[in-house]
């Protein structure tokens, strides 16, 4: 179910209010267990056995490392990793594997007809495997005791508001939380109430009004002029801002209501004022993993200049990678990573010392450099996206409908988009205290929601990974 | 003690309308149990289905002519020897048996393959599959049809690939016999949330407000229609989507459509093993292939012109894309009554034709 359906409102609410009945912390884990399975499995129900069967791997490997010692407790780390990134192999890239067989025996002129997998990628198996793996590393690198509660340990990989668009947990921050019990408090019910409000109002006020722009750009590129393609392009970039985003802020809330604080994954990334500053507050919990997972153990910025530079690549190369089994995300990646390398040393001056007006051209040029980045990572195939940035620097006439069918529709995007930035940039975190406020607030969200809301129950962009 | 009760209500509530509205037996007795009621009612429209979609009651270039027009066909009365078997849908519910020429016995049965049929070797038994274009390629492209032909002989044959995605219904908890993953699972979950929490009489005035502010401020509808560029004719979203396999505008590449060619080849030599004198297959155009033709898929004639199609096809494309009348209500998916008695015209020709029929 997605976060912006009847259901998922009905779910939330139900398994909310009997959450808050219980009164120990034994069945607040096994409803919430159940409740994430049912949350798991309205969207196709048989992948609850590929997640099921992560589970029990890293559960038992999680035991297996802590009591092992030397060679053994990489044995059983090896295993672990092994099954976690077999199950992306197998379900996410192994058609992307074959394809390419394909494509490169045919070069050399002898076709050849492996067989294709015909299943659909299951639902954020990206990211469930990530927060599994980082539970397993963790207990190997002793930072974390292995959970002998299985059903703590299944909750944590499983729990509702993350388990299908992150953020990527670590294990001691969440188990600790999901174990404890915690009681009812109104401040945090209203704090996550209001967040998740901002949520919907992300998703279905913005991002999903701005999608009719991006489709529409995306599929009449070649009679569309070259303001009509810059600006389905600028669009997309708050299209998937607001979309992703959104859906943190839903999850953030929804665990908050119960007590839970899981990691920020967005800090204003458009007023990043370089590309390394925007991979610090886009995707927070992705490139923390990297970070912490790859970059550091390859040797980070230990070993020389030329290594420090490899490891980013290499880093931003997994990291496309791990958005999608397509070309696309790879070269959206490694373009990432080159422009990290070029320009780290020309920025990184510290903004507070440049003026303003300086430091408002690096923002804007970062924007705009993300912006065309994002046509690779939007776009069908390399050649898709070629031809879309060709089209935008071939400055030519064409048609300038955008997908809407009154400018009304464009001033309240511009208008809708203008709210968002200046309420995350002015009023960041929660500002509602005050009851009457909270009250107004939700009142008035629930009413923006519903009367400027596009409700096409479109799902979350990054359910696909 | 006020808190409790009520968050106990709620959790029951909620609990039961989840259940309500996943359980197909008891949508079915709550929408029984609501039609013609008083407040509570369903929300009825007449003017289309599109317009009761999209709450455009309001908008009158979407209302069918008043009163509308009904069919006033002429019995058929020259000679009769064919037992018809239509299998149909929402587009001929409306069809009498004297409607057809040459139609001495008639049988309507949606999707045929689920239910049975006693062919009577005394006459000439005809199967006549209508089918919606944009159901067309969900259905024929595999896995629908796979699951609906029980028939053995035909699950002997290879039916070719499937291209949507579509997980088999496992068997999960084997201990409780008959209990499937759809017991829990609905995939139209939230339009029966929908239809359970608000759609009554009494909210109506909300949702067209909605509609309104829409349809006045952004000059769109609501929901999954969308209006047609000249503004005249309402269209179900699936069927202009480009991404939507029910779409018109779907790119389709040559092998899709050899693979639905080769199902339908199969289907064909399934029915002519089980005694049908022919099977013919008329697709009935989506209303946007015909009143918005630019870019268009041509998925109807592609499959009507394949050379190794063997299944007879009854032409209702070319002649509805040559007509100057207005062939579809313009707040709804299906044919008006000049629609459908054109496509009658073209069948019955097509019999008298093939059958040497004498008027």
């Amino acid at each position: 179910m997605t976060f912006n359906s009847l259901q998922f409102l009905v779910f939330f609410m139900v398994v909310t209010l009997w959450y808050f009945r219980l009164k120990n912390q034994k069945g607040r884990i096994w409803l919430l267990l159940i409740a994430s399975c049912y949350f798991y499995m309205s969207f196709i129900p048989e992948y609850i056995l590929i997640l099921g069967g992560t589970i029990i791997v890293d559960y038992f490997a999680g035991l297996l490392i802590e009591k092992s010692e030397a060679g053994k407790r990489k044995f059983w780390l090896i295993t672990s990793l092994i099954a976690n990134i077999g199950a992306l192999a197998v379900f996410k890239y192994y058609n992307f594997f074959i394809d390419n067989i394909h494509t490169g025996f045919l070069f050399f002129g002898k076709p050849l007809s492996l067989p294709l997998l015909k299943m659909a990628l299951p639902i954020g198996l990206s990211f469930h495997t990530f927060q599994a793996m980082s539970y397993t590393i963790e207990v190997y690198r002793r930072k974390q005791a292995a959970e002998r509660n299985f059903v703590a340990y299944a909750l944590y990989v499983m729990f509702y508001p993350q388990l299908v668009a992150g953020p990527i947990e670590r294990p001691q921050n969440v188990l600790p939380q999901l174990k404890e019990f915690r009681p009812y408090n109104w401040d945090n019910v209203k704090e996550g109430l209001a967040r998740m409000l901002w949520g919907f109002f992300k998703k279905v006020v913005i991002a999903d009004r701005l999608a009719m722009v991006v489709e529409r750009t995306y599929g009449h590129v070649h009679d569309s002029s070259s303001l009509a393609l810059f600006t389905g392009a600028v669009f997309y970039s708050f299209q998937i801002y607001c979309d992703f985003s959104g859906y943190s802020d839903i999850a953030l809330g929804a665990a908050k209501v119960m007590n839970i604080r899981l990691m920020e994954n967005f800090k204003q990334p458009y007023l990043s004022h370089s590309i390394s500053n925007f991979w610090t507050r886009w995707h927070v919990s992705l490139s923390s993993w990297f970070r912490d997972y790859v970059y550091i153990p390859l040797g980070g910025n230990r070993k020389g200049e030329w290594r420090r530079k490899l490891n980013v690549m290499i880093v931003f190369l997994l990291s496309g990678l791990w958005h999608g089994a397509n070309w696309t995300f790879v070269v959206w990646g490694l373009l990432h990573g080159l422009l990290v390398i070029l320009l780290t040393r020309k920025t990184q001056q510290e903004p507070e010392r440049r003026n303003k007006l300086i430091n408002a051209l690096w923002m804007l040029s970062t924007f705009i450099l993300v912006t065309f980045l994002w046509i690779f990572f939007r776009s069908e195939n390399i050649g898709a996206a070629w031809a879309y940035i060709k089209e935008i620097f071939a400055l030519r006439g064409g048609s300038n409908y955008l997908g809407f069918n009154s400018r009304n529709e464009l001033y309240f995007s511009i208008l809708v988009i203008a709210i968002m930035l200046y309420r995350e940039k002015f009023l960041p975190g929660h500002f509602i205290t005050n009851n009457i406020r909270f009250y107004c607030f939700t009142a008035m969200m629930v009413l923006i929601c519903y009367f400027f809301g596009v409700f096409a129950e479109n799902q979350f962009i990054y359910f696909q990974f | 003690m006020l808190k409790k009760i009520a968050s106990y209500f709620f959790i029951v509530f909620g609990l039961v309308v989840l259940w309500a509205s996943t359980s197909r037996e008891a949508m079915a007795f709550i929408s029984n149990a609501r039609d013609n009621k008083f407040w509570w009612g369903t929300y009825q429209c007449l003017h289309g289905d599109l317009v009761s979609m999209s709450y455009l009651d309001f908008v009158k270039a979407f209302n069918p002519p008043n009163p509308p027009r009904h069919a006033k066909r002429t019995a058929y009365t020259g000679t009769k020897n064919i037992a018809l078997y239509l299998d149909g849908d929402s587009y001929t519910w409306p069809v009498r048996d004297t409607n057809f020429a040459g139609v001495s016995e008639y049988h309507f049965i949606e999707r045929i393959h689920g239910g049975s049929y006693h062919l009577d070797s005394s006459k000439k038994n005809i199967l006549l599959i209508e089918i919606s274009e944009r159901y067309f390629y969900s259905y024929f492209s595999g896995q629908q049809m796979i699951n609906e032909v029980l028939d053995t002989t035909i699950k002997k044959k290879s039916v070719s690939g499937i291209f949507p995605v579509t997980a088999p219904n496992l068997l999960y908890a084997s201990l409780f016999t008959g209990l499937t993953t759809t017991t829990f699972f609905n995939k139209y979950i939230n339009q029966n949330l929908q239809g359970n929490l608000f759609n009554y009489n009494f909210s109506m005035p909300m949702f067209e407000a909605k509609a309104a502010l829409n349809y006045y401020v952004f000059n769109r509808a609501s929901g999954d229609v969308v209006i047609s560029d000249d503004r005249k004719f309402l269209f179900l979203k699936e069927t202009v989507d480009k991404n939507d396999i029910h779409s018109s505008y779907r790119p389709l590449n040559n092998d899709e459509i050899t693979i639905l060619v080769n199902n339908l080849n199969v289907l064909y030599d399934h029915y002519k093993a089980e005694g049908f004198s022919e099977v013919y297959l008329s697709i009935i155009p989506n209303s946007a292939t015909i009143q918005q033709p630019e870019g268009y898929n041509k998925l109807i004639p592609r499959i009507q012109d394949a050379p190794n199609l063997r299944m007879k096809t009854i032409d209702a494309y070319t002649t509805f894309r040559k007509t100057r009348q207005v062939l579809y209500w313009p707040g709804d998916t299906h044919w008006n009554y000049d629609g459908m008695e054109l496509w009658l015209d073209i069948v019955n020709d097509r019999f008298i034709n093939d059958y040497a029929l004498h008027q």
